[in-house]
């Protein structure tokens, strides 16, 4: 009796669930709809803004400044455009000042020939020959088929060959230094204005080749990639071979030296990789490690804000790599024990990783990807929300990236200043730094309350 | 040339004593002088008497273990200067100050003897010009506080409250070197 009156409850709350689900389901999909509209359209009117505030001024200031580094950078163009200012300042001049000579002189030269002017030389025949005029002199050729002759113009002609003369020096010198600088340098010196947020990979190995390609599928990564090593160039440039995306140079030098690195512009880059060197190795050959701590040392001396992330083999390494401040570590190894017994515990599991880890196309797998701002704020599970009902994907977790602990922002202004500067004074003597390095940390599946924030970068599954 | 009323009421301890009462206080303090130099106060030793500086700058200081190049040593490391503002010091101090300088019209130190019996000085004090300055002796002061209890109401209410002052800033003097301690065995 009893147990039939639970089932039949049983039932009827289950139908009755149904039932609500089902009365709830418009308003729950308006409610969601909703929400991401108005998240959507607070995301496109700030964008909008910020475009059409940008475009307005942005042509000519954008040519302004480049017209401008470039005037600051280039030493030839620099006296050029003065050459030609010069040279055209004194055409007007002379024209006017000399128009009657000028434009005389014009018929006796060409004669029977073309002239703007039809039978009588009009003034741009009369600007012509003066501009004519004044290359000759300019270039220190000197026909003398045209010359001033009136006293003034003798005089300016005196004073535009003088300036002339430290022009044509300087121009000749731009030219020279530019053809020796060029020759020094020689061939592998790298364009500046391209590496800014690059990745940089020292070491190679067949691992190398695999995660270009997964950054290749992913369009929102950095698309300049050096690599140092030295491999062959011949294995080199049969491996990165088929990148559209990417743009791959290869230094062939000693990733360990900071001359090296410097030239890959390791303090501007984006991320600084360093993986177990297999270059010029045998096959049963191991890649030595204690390169790998000894470039993380490198570039973290040179400049402490890099992001470097070390691929290691040997257990032993890693913490010597914590030891150098290498922001994250790469320990497959790490991983096996987890894969097998996974494999007894919870079959199925394993799969799962390697079907979401070793998805190669584009849309699918665990992806992070940037909050928009209007989420900003919200709790976890309107955040959810919002990609589930936007994009149709399952919003697992979250990569917070966490500022750096500041042992002088936490001091502060407490306590005495005799103690705070003591404590400065002698970690800095000892060696350490008053601040940890920025990192990433994961919180997945958060209560539903859980606060977003703006160093939130939503993991998603797609 | 003794000490007057007004002189003992510029020092923040007898700030809120009526000067009739001040001029009783006058009376038992020695006016003495001192020139650069002179160590006032030594660290560890116990002490019965107050100081209260009228005029000149001195420097407080503490024995520390401190690291080298060649190791830790202990050494004398200077905390505070303070110096009087009316009348301001006579004389330049003999070394330039490598710690803030605290200014107030007077200053009372060893305030811990009016509370305790022989009373532990907790640092070194140098005098960094010449000094004038006077004397207060615990026993005699008692007897005044006996005759007049309202002095040690004000009176001790301002020690009690530099006290609690100073045992905040050591608080957080202490979860700072603990922070910093921690910090380093990380690394």
């Amino acid at each position: 009796m009893d147990t039939n009156k639970k089932a039949e409850i049983k039932f009827s709350s289950i139908d009755d669930i149904d039932k609500k689900i089902h009365a709830n389901q418009v308003l729950y999909d308006q409610l969601h709809q909703s929400l991401v509209d108005e998240i959507v359209s607070k995301d496109d009117e700030a964008q909008k803004k910020e475009k059409s505030r940008k475009s307005d001024v942005s042509k000519t200031r954008n040519f302004l400044l480049k017209f401008s580094d470039y005037y600051q950078s280039n030493e030839l163009f620099r006296y050029a455009l003065w050459g030609f200012v010069a040279v055209f300042f004194s055409t007007t001049i002379l024209t006017i000042i000399e128009y009657p000579l000028f434009s005389g002189s014009v018929k006796d030269d060409v004669g029977d020939g073309f002239m703007f002017g039809g039978d009588e030389p009009n003034w741009v025949d009369t600007f012509f020959h003066t501009f004519w005029w004044a290359v000759v002199t300019f270039t220190t050729v000197g026909y003398g088929d045209v010359s001033p002759e009136t006293h003034l113009g003798k005089l300016l002609t005196i004073i535009i060959m003088i300036l002339n003369l430290g022009i044509v020096t300087m121009l000749t010198g731009a030219v020279s230094s530019v053809l020796v600088a060029a020759r020094l340098k020689g061939d592998d010196t790298l364009d500046e204005t391209k590496f800014y947020g690059h990745l940089i990979i020292a070491g190679w190995n067949p691992a190398v080749q695999s995660a270009l390609r997964l950054i290749e599928a992913n369009e929102d990564s950095a698309s300049v990639v050096i690599l140092i090593n030295e491999t062959e160039e011949e294995i080199i440039k049969r491996a990165v071979s088929g990148f559209d995306r990417l743009d791959i140079t290869h230094l062939s030098e000693n990733f360990t030296q900071e001359g090296v690195l410097k030239k890959a512009f390791i303090e501007e880059c984006g991320t600084f990789m360093i993986v177990p060197d297999e270059s010029g190795l045998l096959p049963n050959e191991k890649p030595d490690e204690d390169k790998t701590v000894l470039t993380a040392l490198t570039a973290k001396s040179i400049l402490e804000d890099i992001q470097v992330v070390a691929y290691i083999l040997d257990e032993e390494y890693i913490s010597h790599l914590h030891r150098a401040n290498v922001n994250e570590i790469v320990f497959p190894d790490e991983h096996i024990p987890h894969m097998l017994a996974k494999h007894v515990t919870d079959p199925g599991v394993p799969q799962l990783f390697d079907e979401l880890i070793t998805q190669e196309k584009q849309d699918k797998g665990i992806q992070v990807v940037s909050i928009p701002k209007g989420l900003v704020g919200l709790t976890h599970n309107k955040v959810s929300a919002y990609y589930k009902f936007k994009n149709k994907w399952l919003l697992v977790g979250y990569a917070i990236k966490k500022a750096g602990f500041s042992l002088e922002e936490q001091m502060g202004e407490s306590g005495s200043p005799i103690i705070r500067d003591m404590i400065k004074e002698q970690l800095d003597g000892a060696g350490i730094k008053l601040s940890s390095d920025e990192h990433v940390i994961v919180e997945i599946n958060p209560d539903d309350e859980y606060i977003i924030d703006g160093k939130h970068k939503a993991l998603v599954l797609r | 040339m003794g000490v007057n009323a007004k002189q003992i009421q510029k020092i923040n301890y007898f700030s809120k004593v009526s000067e009739d009462l001040c001029s009783e206080i006058a009376k038992v303090v020695k006016q003495k002088k001192c020139s650069p130099k002179t160590t006032l106060l030594k660290e560890g030793e116990a002490g019965d008497t107050m100081l209260l500086i009228f005029q000149g700058q001195v420097e407080v200081s503490k024995n520390m273990m401190v690291k080298t190049s060649s190791g830790f040593t202990m050494s004398t490391k200077s905390i505070i200067r303070l110096e009087t503002t009316d009348p301001s010091p006579a004389n330049k101090p003999i070394t330039e100050p490598t710690v803030s300088v605290v200014k107030a019209p007077a200053f009372g130190i060893g305030e811990f003897s009016l509370v305790l019996d022989n009373a532990k000085r907790t640092s070194h004090v140098t005098a960094m010009t010449d000094i004038n300055y006077g004397i207060i002796k615990l026993e005699d002061f008692s007897n005044i506080v006996d005759k007049h209890p309202s002095i040690g109401g004000s009176v001790y209410f301002e020690v009690a409250k530099s006290a609690v002052n100073n045992l905040a800033t050591a608080t957080q003097d202490i979860s700072n070197l603990t922070q910093a301690f921690f910090f380093a065995l990380a690394k």
